[in-house]
């Protein structure tokens, strides 16, 4: 992201479908954090600790990230996101993904864990049809 | 012949068109970085498990 700084905007949506444990909780914890203003903190967290994801552990990194922890664990108990996570949910089966990460570059579908260069190049492409 | 002329002309023009295509993807109100203009916008669904 550095790279392109003031170029791209990175959006994240939850699918969280593919175990029943943890995903959903994780998620969950993802936009607690976000209300706290430290969305990007808790989400290299989760990725840095995933599958360790059940809610002990979240709780503990929210500490990690210096977040209000009781805020954070009523969010996470109440399961307040549930709405955005279940629309984003019912996006991702619209779209028919069966796969994540799956990626939106300006519309342009990548499905999967890719170099980091390829997913490099089509931004690329992309800047320069911007430019035209 | 002409009609595998039309035919290859068919197969182009749809192998072409399946690989431009573009999904809209609403962004809503879901987390995000970078300048809400920015020329490339990169719309990612994560698991985090």
């Amino acid at each position: 992201m550095d790279t392109f700084k003031g170029k791209v905007r990175l959006v994240i949506k939850n699918y969280p479908y593919k175990y029943r444990d943890f995903s959903h909780i994780a998620a969950e914890a993802s936009l607690a954090a976000g209300d706290q203003g430290k969305y990007w903190e808790m989400h290299d967290l989760l990725i840095k600790n995933s599958p360790k994801l059940d809610r002990n552990n979240l709780i503990k990194y929210a500490k990690e990230i210096g977040l209000d922890v009781k805020a954070f664990t009523e969010s996470l108990d109440k399961m307040k996101h549930a709405a955005r996570i279940e629309k984003d949910k019912k996006l991702a089966l619209d779209l028919d993904l069966y796969n994540t990460p799956t990626f939106f570059i300006n519309g342009r579908m990548v499905i999967g864990d890719r170099p980091y260069e390829y997913l490099k190049k089509i931004v690329d492409e992309e800047l320069k049809n911007a430019k035209q | 012949m002409k009609k595998l002329m039309v035919f290859l002309l068919l197969l182009v023009v749809a192998v072409s068109y399946a690989a431009e295509q573009r999904f809209v993807v609403p962004v809503e109100d879901s987390p995000s970085q970078g300048p809400n203009n920015a020329p490339v916008t990169i719309i990612e669904f994560i698991d985090f498990q």
